[in-house]
């Protein structure tokens, strides 16, 4: 059984003053498999992660959906909202009605149309999302610096200084770089080499 | 420099090139290859005599063409390793084996004429990148300046060579055509820098400060010396940086707004063209010296090494961060971080500041002894890869790799290729999926039921 939450976020302002998202939030409840809707001010401050985890165990959800932000600022902030609410992470989808409606659309109407539509699909892709597993690979333990300047020769002795091994490789017969070559430098006029 | 050396944890490859990367974030094979030193370094003891007895002179790319070094040879005194190598391209003895000096009269026997290029393999789990820039070649653009024709039009780190103690002239400021000390000097700033029609559109946030200083060496260093400075802007944006550039000014440097359309030719002296826009008028001011300071760009190979360790450049050729304000140390290859000047002009206190955060994610990274792979990757269904290879060249992260499957067909056991997922590569960015022309891709968490349910939500 297929039990949705969706969670309809307006960014303060950002997306509510473009986007309607109380509408958003109605409309979104009445889409297949949608047993749970609702909008917030900020989804991803705690108390908005936390209707999450508190509407997850009320009604029981399985998949979740939060149109918001881009994925890239906040899809790691809820899959672990949703690691905390006892659902495997990738039961989730994020719908970005920020960067791809809010922002970009003056029309409130359409955007609000446009912010539906594309929960419609995120709603008909989660229904098919499967639990994913996240595995482990070794480390190495121990880093390569290419480039043997100020950059990578101080890159080098913070790393070595924190216990871990470092292979330097520098290109030409010395270290030192640019930096090397010159004379005093700005603004404390201090020896370069 | 030395602490770099003496540290236990360092190993130091020099005049040594990383040829290969393979492998993913924590488990990345590394082949380096250390070019022939003909000078065997566990035995030189640094002493330097070889040095000076080499009969070869040529000049010194260390100090720029203004000094010259001979053929065995360490770039500075204070090289690190303190020990030299035969340039084979200038030595007498490897060229027609004719000479033989260095070998004679090493006390440590340490020349060896027959030595060859060394390669290791290294096993790491993170990669630094910190290959540093060039100075744009202004010599290719600037016809006004002369493209490179009159000696006296130096850049600004031969200018770094003169006022160096060590340097060719003993930190003297002389013009290289005639070796004079010169009364009037001009620094002309964004030289490639802040210009689209001859050299890149950004600026190199270092030159308004070393011109500063450099401007205040010639009023320092030459008795009745004067230092005109051309500019567009000044921008000095850094901590004690306003007020070094004031103090410039105080000693008597004299700033003039305006660029410079022509350097010529005046007797032994050169005559600059330019405007000055706060007077709003034209201006001519002969002088014995220029010294322009030239855009930083990346270095050369710097796009070859990109390639070789798998991440992007951006369109000037610095190296692509993954975001400019939130992972300014990241590139786009898990694993594979920034320092310095590579990723874009910068100064030597942010170099130093963006290399102790490279390491701090290097150490955060190192320290793990497992690391979580993202699960999101793509998926082979072997029974329906047909083997065309197709996906192995459209992985921008090498992670697609043809492997053999042994299946029963018509009662026999047949051997056929098919491809095979790194999933500790992938990124899952779903090209591969695109090119699969038997569908045998798919992407877990986006395949391609999923894809079509969201168009079928979107129009139906």
């Amino acid at each position: 059984m297929k039990r949705i939450g969706v969670f309809v976020c307006g960014c303060g302002t950002n997306i509510a003053s473009t986007v309607d998202v109380d509408r958003v939030a109605e409309v979104a409840s009445v889409m297949p498999s949608v047993v749970f809707s609702t909008s917030y001010k900020y989804m991803c401050s705690d108390p908005g992660q936390e209707q999450i985890k508190k509407a997850a165990e009320e009604h029981n959800l399985n998949r979740v959906i939060v149109a918001s932000c881009s994925p890239r600022m906040h899809e790691n902030t809820f899959r672990k909202a949703m690691s905390g609410a006892g659902l495997n992470p990738y039961m989730f989808e994020m719908v970005n009605i920020r960067e791809q409606v809010s922002w970009v659309h003056s029309n409130k109407d359409e955007a609000t149309q446009k912010a539906i539509d594309l929960i419609r699909m995120a709603v008909a892709k989660v229904e098919r999302n499967k639990p994913l597993q996240v595995t482990t690979i070794p480390v190495t333990k121990k880093a390569l610096v290419i480039g043997g300047g100020i950059a990578g020769m101080q890159a080098a002795i913070d790393i070595a200084e924190t216990g871990h091994q470092v292979i330097l490789v520098e290109r030409s017969t010395t270290i030192g770089g640019k930096m090397a070559q010159l004379d005093k430098t700005f603004p404390t006029m201090d020896c370069s080499a | 420099m030395v602490a770099v050396a003496q540290h236990p944890n360092i190993t130091l490859y020099s005049y040594s090139e990383v040829e290969r990367v393979t492998g993913y974030i924590g488990n990345f094979t590394v082949t380096i290859r250390e070019k022939a030193k003909y000078v065997d370094h566990d035995d030189c003891t640094g002493c330097g005599l070889c040095e000076t007895k080499c009969p070869e002179k040529v000049k010194s790319e260390f100090d720029l063409g203004l000094g010259i070094r001979p053929a065995i040879y360490k770039p500075f005194a204070q090289a690190v390793p303190n020990k030299p190598v035969i340039d084979a391209a200038n030595c007498r003895k490897l060229i027609n084996g004719k000479c033989g000096v260095c070998e004679k009269i090493c006390p440590v026997k340490a020349i060896r004429y027959d030595d060859q290029d060394r390669v290791f393999q290294e096993e790491v789990g993170a990669i630094v990148m910190a290959t540093g820039y060039d100075l744009f070649p202004w010599e290719e653009a600037y016809g006004e300046y002369g493209y490179g024709r009159y000696p006296d039009v130096i850049s600004g780190l031969h200018f770094e060579r003169m006022v160096n103690a060590s340097g060719p002239t003993g930190g003297k400021i002389k013009r290289p055509s005639d070796g004079k000390i010169p009364q009037d000097v001009a620094f002309i700033k964004c030289v490639g820098s802040r210009d689209d029609t001859k050299g890149k559109s950004y600026c190199s946030r270092t030159c308004c400060m070393y011109t500063a200083k450099h401007a205040s060496q010639v009023m320092e260093k030459i008795p009745d010396g004067q230092a005109y400075v051309f500019y567009m802007d000044v921008r000095t944006a850094g901590k004690g940086y306003e007020e070094f550039y004031l103090r410039s000014v105080d000693q008597g440097a004299q700033y003039i707004r305006g660029r410079v359309s022509k350097i010529y030719p005046r007797g032994d002296r050169l005559v600059i063209k330019s405007e000055d826009t706060l007077l709003g008028k034209p201006i001519e001011v002969e002088v014995d010296l220029v010294v322009l300071a030239t855009a930083m760009v990346p270095s050369a190979g710097s796009a070859e090494i990109a390639k070789i360790v798998g991440f992007s450049v951006d369109k000037d050729g610095f190296y692509q961060e993954a975001h400019p304000k939130l992972q300014p140390m990241e590139t786009f290859t898990a694993g594979v971080f920034l320092a310095g000047a590579c990723q874009g002009p910068r100064d030597i206190p942010d170099t130093v500041a963006q290399a102790s955060g490279a390491a701090v994610k290097v150490a955060a990274l190192l320290n793990k002894s497992e690391l979580a792979t993202e699960p999101m990757v793509a998926n082979v269904d072997q029974s329906k890869c047909t083997g065309c290879e197709f996906c192995v060249p459209v992985c921008p992260y090498q992670a697609i790799s043809m492997i053999p499957k042994k299946e029963r067909a018509h009662g026999q056991v047949v051997e056929r290729q098919v491809a095979h997922i790194n999933k500790g590569l992938c990124q899952g960015c779903g090209a591969c999926v695109a090119a699969c022309r038997p569908c045998a891709l798919d992407l877990d968490g986006y395949t391609g039921d999923q894809i079509v349910a969201e168009v079928d939500a979107l129009c139906l």
